[in-house]
């Protein structure tokens, strides 16, 4: 049997008390494009660094071409003929183009301008018909061209085995089309591609077969002309997706969170739309449509959005967090380690928004702040023995659901706004979160959420606003709630024009 | 024209508009002339220099891998200490082993922040005192002599009017550092590593050794610095905590360093040390009284802070904005 | 063995060797002769008292997340020479407000310029030392500013239930400084802020005026340590305070407050600072000169962070 280029053979890897991968055994061929799916948690970034050696396996074997080897760290990995795009860029901003390309290169001498670097990054450049500059600072970049620069760098590598995590996520359609070309033509070459997604549609165009990885395991592995989207999904998911999201039964109240004319310079324009109270209202919209940053706005995060926004009537200024606060309005954000917890105990963080609440005589009462810590922790479904933890100790369910136990200390309903309201969050977690999301709506909250996964989308949203590029394309509501639709819009916008024909 | 003015207003060209301004604004101040302007002060400015170039570069060093050395203003003084110490047969001698001091203190500090992954300001404090204290035990509190003359004089001695071998010798570790900056590898993956540790991690750039490099240099510069600054004064005194250390941070931020790491050169360094040089020089030139360095430096610096403050713009908008 | 069970014996590993610690030096202080005596003990509670006051005041600074000042040192020999002027002038009371006032001033412009602008706090306390250093070389001329007699200070001095007044005031500041920071909502907003200041913000939190608020309460504490000094001293000038910003962030240290910012608290600057002062003491006592002060010092500082991170993990 001709050897296989990739071979992973019962991989193992814990963090502690987490199971990260368990015992995933994979084979790779030449010239084959392996889409990796799961979802968060499933172990697939796992995986990935293991296979670049950024992590050792506590047991299990990697081969490349039938040879079993240990992957000592990332420069190995590079001379074994391993090549990654992560999530997260790994670009110096400080540093051009062209240093960023050859950053960690073996290949690089010490005085490290040599023609023959530049002529190569240069070509590699334009294999992805990038137009910038080799000596551009990357902090000058888009979110964008700066993945363009990543992808460049696999290229100048001539690595045997890329590995590309979710590579189009701030790609546009014509820069995808290019990305998928430059695989292709190195498919041809007899090089492998493991490609690592969540967008399904991205899985049956460009990619040869898909592994399915869900709970550190490994599901299944299928040529992709043999299995059906809704089995790749129930195979992701373990269970047929309606089951995770509660039925949607939009609560009637009164008061609207209305948006009007909401501009964010070089992001969104002239936004308009409301948000009922009692219901779900969802943008939807890929990375740089503007979503994100319009719920941030909302929350008084963003400086420069100027436009009105106005709570039942009552208008609230923007560009303040502390406004925002105050009218109601909280925030549950993105990127939790950042802008979400804070390096205390769980119970902080629970009360974080409103410390001043459990003062007594002036001064903080702790049994009154614990008492409230508790209160909130059960609502949310948050054991109370881990009051005294670190926020950062809990798993990323539990993390989602300290930041909506601290928003959900509220005397009055308000507005909630989530963005990505589960990422990070295992399958078991998300729908506790989900059911809570539908509580706040019954507490008369204003709930908007913004969400890359459409499944989410569609399973939650009364109303979906769709965006793309800073402007509105469609809105849809209830029984129109239609998945490919969404996808349509956020992705290929058809102008009104050619849709009343 | 708008370009030009953009181009210069980069902060990549900071510190040489602040170098500039500094020598114009003092050419008005020495209003009837004659006594700016004069090849006594530019000896006195590249004898500033001398002394202060160097730990301003290593400081600034590690700035631009985002780490902060602490302990430069200890490792001048007790490399003085040692260099008197141990120089009185042969001066080369304490020279080398008041910089071996140097580099030691950045090798073991180097080791200990990076095995442990310790912020450096914590670790560097007790380098600092470590220091300070090493050089007090050394000399039992007391200046030590040294008492060859005519080294003294001879690394003071000046050359083409305004240059001594001391800052003909600073002048050249900054070129020196300025081709391994800007030219090499080294210098590519520290501006890196400031720029974005963990991309430099999951990269394969062997992180602990460039920070350990980066730290014995600093330490190897400051002492270097503080020896030669015993030896061409004849004394070397335990001055405690002194003042080398606000002076070099001074200098590097001038010099366009910015402790978020990722910026900064050494030409840009020389400039800022030169920003200050010329301040003080000039100023005691045109009979400026001894505060008026003092306000100056501490008001350009303020500029310095704020004019890089990340919220600035926000501010500001929002006081214009508000009826 | 796992990975959280390995951290949580590291973390009383920890412990135990803090205790051990503070065990060794009890024994140690009971066995050197001389120690407990009246004279050494006083003369080591009067020195503490400065530096401690300046270092419990820069607690607020370093929780705040905003690491260390340059500038309190300066602000206390400020402090020292605006209350002994207006001391003179206008008596006790006056004197003790102004310096106040003024410790509060030049403290709260720098954070309200760290806070509101994001600026680095590193420089601007940098800058601001030189101006401080600068404006009183210009105003006081370098020259000693001298309490009349009979002023009105004398009955602030000596000693109160055996104690010095300069320790008493010490004793009060911790406290007042612990209730600050663990029983108010001001109190507890630093810590939010000191642990995450992204995420406070996005909780509503005002950062510019928590980090000002911390910055004017470092500058009322080192506004203490200067009408302390003038009141012992019975002069000021502009020497004053110099190093104490290396001693103040040396007691934070090694008293257990991160320097990250975020955890720690005034009690633990307190321990901090009778820990170095008690060795520093019991070196002397035993025949170390003067000289191995600082290398002590040093050399405490550093196991003390050294060993602290192996409990926590730098985040």
């Amino acid at each position: 049997m001709v050897a296989q280029l990739l071979s992973v053979s019962a991989l193992t890897k814990s963090f502690g008390a987490v199971q990260a991968l368990r015992g995933v055994s994979l084979d790779l061929g030449k010239g084959e494009i392996r889409a990796i799916c799961g979802e968060n948690g499933a172990g697939k970034s796992t995986l990935v660094k293991l296979l670049m050696g950024l992590y050792a396996p506590d047991s299990g074997t990697v081969s490349i071409d039938g040879a079993a080897v240990r992957i000592e760290g990332p420069q190995h990995a590079h001379r074994l003929g391993l090549a990654l795009v992560a999530q997260e860029l790994s670009l110096a901003p400080h540093l051009s183009v062209l240093d960023n390309i050859w950053l960690g290169s073996e290949d690089v001498p010490l005085f490290h301008r040599r023609g023959d670097l530049r002529r190569r990054a240069a070509e590699a450049l334009e294999k992805l018909d990038a137009g910038f500059d080799l000596d551009e600072p990357v902090s000058r970049l888009k979110v964008g061209q700066r993945q363009l620069v990543e992808i460049a760098r696999l290229l100048t590598r001539d690595s045997r085995i890329l590995i590309l995590d979710e590579p189009t996520a701030t790609l546009s359609d014509v820069e995808i089309a290019r990305l998928f070309s430059v695989l292709r033509s190195l498919r041809a070459e007899g090089r492998s591609v493991i490609y690592i997604t969540h967008r399904l549609g991205e899985v049956f165009e460009i990619c040869d077969s898909v592994t399915v990885l869900r709970n550190g395991e490994h599901i299944s592995t299928n040529p992709v002309s043999a299995i059906t989207r809704d089995a790749l999904i129930g195979d992701m998911l373990g269970r047929s997706f309606a089951e995770i999201y509660p039925p949607k039964r939009p609560a009637e109240h009164e008061g609207v969170l209305t948006v009007d004319g909401l501009h964010i310079p070089g992001t969104v324009e002239r936004l308009s739309f409301t948000a009922p109270r009692g219901k779900i209202t969802a943008l939807a919209g890929q990375i740089g449509s503007g979503a994100t940053e319009v719920a941030r706005a909302i929350a008084g995060l963003v400086h420069d959005a100027t436009g009105t926004l106005s709570l039942g009537g009552r208008p609230v200024p923007l560009g303040s967090a502390h406004a925002s606060r105050r009218a109601g309005i909280m925030f549950v954000s993105e990127d939790r380690a950042v802008d979400g917890l804070f390096h205390r105990n769980v119970l902080e963080n629970l009360v974080a928004s409103d410390v001043g609440r459990y003062t007594q005589s002036g001064l903080l009462s702790f049994p009154r702040m614990r008492a409230g810590a508790e209160k909130r922790a059960e609502l949310v479904g948050v054991d109370k023995s881990r009051l005294a933890a670190n926020a950062f100790d809990l798993s990323g369910g539990n993390q989602q659901k300290v930041l909506f136990g601290r928003v959900s200390g509220a005397s009055e309903p308000g507005v909630l706004v989530m963005n990505e309201p589960t990422r990070g969050v295992d399958i078991g977690a998300r729908a506790d979160i989900y059911a809570l999301m539908r509580d706040f709506c019954r507490q008369g909250y204003a709930l908007l959420m913004t969400s890359s996964d459409l499944e989410e989308v569609v399973g939650m949203a009364d109303i979906v606003i769709t965006l793309y590029r800073g402007q509105m394309i469609g809105r849809y509501e209830g029984a129109a709630i239609d998945i490919a639709a969404i996808l349509s819009d956020i992705t290929h916008p058809v102008s009104p024009s050619e849709r009343a024909a | 024209m708008t370009a030009l003015a953009r181009g210069l207003a980069a902060p990549r060209n900071r510190p040489y508009l602040f170098l500039a301004g500094t020598v114009l604004l003092l050419i008005v101040l020495d209003w009837n002339g004659g006594r700016f302007l004069t090849s006594a002060t530019a000896f006195s400015v590249l004898q500033t220099f001398a002394t202060l170039g160097p730990a301003a570069l290593g400081l600034g060093m590690t700035m631009l891998v985002r780490e902060f050395d602490l302990s430069i203003a200890g490792v001048f003084g007790l490399a003085g200490c040692v260099a008197v110490l141990t120089g009185g047969e042969s001066a080369w001698l304490g020279l080398v082993l008041g910089v071996m001091t140097g580099a030691a203190f950045g090798l073991v500090q180097g080791l200990i922040i990076t095995s442990l992954g310790l912020p450096s300001i914590a670790v560097t404090l007790g380098g600092l005192l470590i220091a300070v204290g090493m050089a007090f035990v050394l000399t039992e509190s007391q200046s030590l002599v040294y008492g060859n003359m005519d080294l003294a004089l001879a690394l003071n001695e000046r050359i083409a009017t305004v240059f001594s071998p001391r800052s003909l010798i600073a002048a050249a570790i900054f070129v020196v550092a300025a081709i391994v900056v800007g030219f090499t590898r080294i210098g590519r993956d520290m501006v890196a590593l400031g720029s974005d540790r963990r991309s430099a991690e999951t990269v394969g750039l062997n992180v602990k050794t460039i920070l350990i490099g980066t730290f014995i240099c600093s330490g190897a510069l400051a002492a270097g610095s503080g020896a030669l600054l015993s030896y061409s004064l004849t004394s070397a005194a335990p001055s405690g905590l002194s003042d080398v250390l606000v002076p070099a941070a001074a200098a590097a931020i001038l010099g366009g360093v910015s402790l978020s790491g990722g910026t900064g050169t050494p030409a840009g360094i020389a400039a800022g040390v030169l920003t200050l040089a010329v301040m003080r020089a000039g100023l005691n030139a045109i009979g400026a009284p001894p505060y008026a360095h003092d306000l100056a430096m501490g008001a350009i610096l303020l500029a310095v802070a704020v004019l890089d403050a990340p919220r600035l713009g926000q501010s500001v908008g929002r006081l214009l904005n508000r009826p | 063995m796992s990975r959280q069970a390995f951290a949580l014996n590291q973390l009383t590993a920890v412990a135990w060797l803090r205790l051990l610690f503070v065990a060794a030096l009890a024994a140690a202080v009971a066995l050197t002769p001389g120690f407990l005596s009246a004279p050494s003990l006083l003369t080591l509670l009067t020195t503490v008292s400065f530096v401690g006051c300046v270092a419990v005041g820069m607690t607020f600074i370093t929780l705040s997340g905003n690491i260390m000042s340059f500038s309190l040192g300066a602000t206390v020999a400020a402090c020292a020479v605006t209350f002994v002027t207006v001391l003179n002038a206008a008596g006790v009371v006056a004197g003790i407000v102004a310096a106040l006032a003024v410790g509060g001033l030049l403290s709260g412009v720098q954070g309200a310029i760290i806070g509101g602008l994001r600026a680095n706090p590193i420089i601007v306390s940098i800058a601001a030392l030189a101006l401080i250093h600068g404006g009183l070389n210009f105003i006081t001329g370098n020259a000693t500013v001298n309490a009349n007699p009979g002023a009105g200070h004398e009955i602030l001095r000596g000693k109160l239930f055996g104690l010095p007044v300069e320790f008493l005031a010490l004793l009060i500041l911790v406290v007042v400084g612990q209730v600050i920071l663990s029983r108010t909502t001001f109190g507890r907003h630093i810590y939010f802020v000191g642990s995450g200041v992204r995420a406070a913000e996005a909780v509503g939190l005002r950062v510019g005026r928590v980090v000002t608020g911390a910055y004017v309460c470092a500058g009322l504490f080192s506004a203490v340590a200067g009408v302390l000094l003038g009141l012992r001293y019975n002069q000021a000038n502009m020497e004053y305070g110099i190093g104490y910003d290396y001693d103040a962030i040396a007691a934070i240290l090694v008293g257990g407050t991160a320097i990250q910012g975020g955890h720690g608290s005034a009690i633990r600057t307190f321990a901090g600072v009778i820990f170095i002062a008690t060795i520093q003491v019991l070196l002397l006592l035993h025949g170390f000169r003067q000289e191995w002060q600082y290398l002590i010092a040093g050399v405490i500082v550093l196991l003390v962070v050294m060993l602290q991170t192996a409990g926590r993990r730098r985040v």
